[in-house]
């Protein structure tokens, strides 16, 4: 992620000549800087073991299901639960058991460390998916209207007032049923079909807030003097475009990227709490709309999933803080 | 000042008829067949499915089936499921229930009271968001403001629903502090209204408050450091006087914008607000009718609920041409 030369010469207040160890004066670019900045911030540091931490347990989802001996929907209704759809070993009647470490699901018998580590994946994967198509589309919408002005920067930013017009609740809320119409007889297609739509939907509506942070921050760097240099010494527009421009981007991107992973493990989670995201895999939300029936008499059922989200997105989300305060000039010490 | 609210306004009605389009495309053209869901394979045969195809227009031209939609909204139509059978459906019409054969609209307006007045929260946090922030700028620096600070951090961090829902589950069904009670309309009892609706504006006002006492904390701060507050200070002007009539009057103003740019997530706080706590608004009708697979009354509430957001953004604008003049010049 090397800066232009241009950008080096034009900024020389980004070496850090103040420090008293700086003997030789360093050069270093404004990502690297923030990376330092980001190393001394210790909820930065927390929150990004965290996260980690959460992203080795999606991963690791199969491996650690074996060694613990658990599996994924191998509940029996007639031989795990007793009489009243209660789980038969481990809470909430009975003691912490290694059979169980988070208990089984009443009324099915399904282990729910195992959906709880899955449903960990799902959340991840439908997020960080989502976050890179949204980021892609952004940015590439952002850099052509910014840069070609006329009537395809009017074209573009009057699709952004459309899509911005039209929250993404709204479009799963279409979406559902016409998925369900679709798919309904056949649940693995239901299941694939749901899982490309929420990413569809949380792709669709979310990538206007970063086209216009870069139309507008390319309207103003292509007027600056290496731009126009590039252009006047004959540089192809694709070049100026990715080989210019791309790299003083590099700081909204990352901060709206940081941003956006919080923001869509919850609206995953929300979505399939209200039935309308997936039903057909294990997800956080999913687990919190059927155990909040019985909250009272099986808490861990509850919480574990609310844990979980809890944790993930305020994590993700003072990470994406520090980030953002990492970035910004403004805050430069 | 004219010229700026017309193209405003031309925009608004554009970006309008393009949604409509959109939503018209998805629940037209999207892989569903609207007679199947009226008539289900084992009652129907497919003759009779093909007439109601025909009937409701599905084998012509997009084009045409959009007009003929669009011309309903505005005077009216009957809809026809076969010979024989056809439901009128007075201006502005939305559509048919699949499942009681009733015109969509006046449904959702029976329901509209409910949703206003969960949003009426909206203004709640608001105001009570604005009060902190002011507090929080005069206090600059103290504990209580660095307090304030890492508790917006948290809270904001905070998925909504969960905050609801288990403001719902303790608060209500385990220690009964907020009675179970369901929506009463205000105009047949005011204070079951406020009863019923007690807990979810607790709850929207203490979610929300917190973002905009950040913002209205960062910008006091900002506004409390301009020269014609010192001059008004150096005059001799009281502090409250100074604060509340100075300061806070160019200080709410982006405030007041972040507040209408965000009507999209008020909008979906209280279809989450409504689903969790039971009350009969448009967000929980909408839901319910996923289920049975009607169409109209999901596409139905798709375009209130953008043509909602259109305008408050309108509104947000045209206030803030008022306010800062130079958006009107640009």
């Amino acid at each position: 992620m090397a800066m232009p030369l241009q950008e080096m010469v034009t900024s020389p207040d980004t070496d850090p000549i103040e420090t008293p160890d700086a003997k030789q004066v360093a050069g270093r670019s404004p990502t690297q800087i923030a990376l330092e900045r980001l190393r001394h911030d210790k909820v930065a540091v927390v929150s990004a073991a965290i996260v980690v931490l959460f992203v080795a347990l999606a991963i690791l989802a199969p491996v650690i299901t074996s060694l613990v001996g658990v599996e994924l929907n191998a509940g029996d209704p007639s031989e795990d639960t007793d009489a009243f759809n209660f789980p038969v070993i481990g809470p909430p009647d009975n003691g912490f058991t290694w059979e169980a470490p988070l208990g089984l699901e009443p009324g099915t018998g399904d282990d729910l460390l195992a959906e709880w580590l899955y449903g960990a994946r799902t959340s991840l994967e439908v997020a960080s998916i989502s976050t890179l198509l949204s980021t892609i589309i952004g940015v590439a919408l952002g850099l052509v209207a910014g840069f070609s002005r006329g009537w395809l920067d009017r074209v573009i930013s009057f699709v952004i007032d459309v899509f911005l017009s039209f929250p993404f609740l709204l479009g799963a809320l279409a979406m559902a049923p016409i998925l369900l119409n679709r798919f309904g007889g056949d649940p693995e297609a239901l299941d694939k079909a749901q899982f490309f739509g929420i990413i569809f939907i949380l792709t669709f509506f979310s990538w206007m807030g970063l086209a216009r942070l870069i139309r507008g921050e390319v309207l103003s760097l292509r007027e600056r003097e290496f731009v126009q240099a590039a252009r006047v010494i004959g540089v192809p527009t694709r070049t100026v475009l990715f080989k210019e421009l791309l790299p003083n981007l590099i700081a909204p991107i990352v901060v709206s990227i940081s941003l956006s992973v919080p923001a869509f493990v919850t609206a995953e989670a929300g979505l399939a709490y209200l039935g309308i995201g997936l039903t057909g895999r294990p997800s956080w939300g999913q687990t919190i709309n059927q155990a909040s029936g019985y909250f009272d008499e099986y808490a861990l059922y509850l919480w574990a999933p609310v844990i979980g989200i809890m944790l993930l997105v305020i994590a993700l989300n003072l990470l994406g803080d520090s980030v953002r305060d990492a970035f910004d000039p403004k805050t430069r010490r | 000042m004219i010229g700026y609210i017309l193209r405003r306004l031309v925009s608004a009605v554009l970006v309008v008829i393009a949604t409509s389009m959109i939503v018209f495309l998805l629940f037209t053209l999207g892989p569903s067949d609207p007679a199947q869901r009226l008539c289900s394979a084992d009652r129907c045969t497919e003759e009779r499915r093909a007439l109601i195809h025909q009937s409701l227009g599905l084998d012509k031209p997009v084009v045409e089936q959009y007009l003929t939609w669009a011309k309903g909204v505005f005077v009216g139509r009957d809809v026809s499921y076969g010979p024989g059978f056809s439901v009128d459906c007075p201006a502005p019409c939305l559509g048919i229930s699949y499942i009681n054969k009733e015109p969509v609209f006046p449904t959702l307006m029976e329901r509209f009271p409910a949703t206003i007045s969960i949003a009426l929260g909206g203004f709640m946090y608001l105001i009570v968001g604005v009060i902190i922030g002011v507090l929080a700028a005069r206090r600059r620096g103290t504990s209580t403001d660095r307090g304030l600070v890492a508790s917006t951090l948290i809270i904001s961090a905070i998925p909504y629903y969960l905050v609801a829902l288990l403001a719902y589950l303790y608060l209500v069904l385990k220690w009964g502090i907020f009675s179970e009670t369901s929506y009463v309309p205000l105009t047949e009892d005011p204070i079951g209204w406020a009863g019923a609706l007690a807990l979810p504006w607790l709850v929207l006002t203490v979610y929300f408050c917190v973002t905009y006492a950040r913002f209205s904390r960062g910008s006091m701060i900002e506004s409390l450091s301009e020269d014609y507050v010192r001059t008004a200070r150096a005059m001799g002007v009281s502090e409250s006087k100074v604060v509340a009539k100075h300061a806070l009057r160019a200080a709410v103003v982006p405030v007041i914008t972040i507040f209408g740019i965000d009507f999209a997530t008020l909008l979906a706080g209280t279809v989450f607000t409504e689903a969790i706590f039971g009350i009969n608004g448009i967000g929980r009708t909408a839901l319910a009718s996923i289920t049975q697979g009607d169409l109209p009354i999901i596409s139905a509430t798709v375009l209130i609920g953008s043509v909602f957001i259109v305008i408050a953004n309108l509104l947000v604008d045209i206030i803030y041409s008022f306010l800062d003049p130079r958006v009107r010049l640009s």
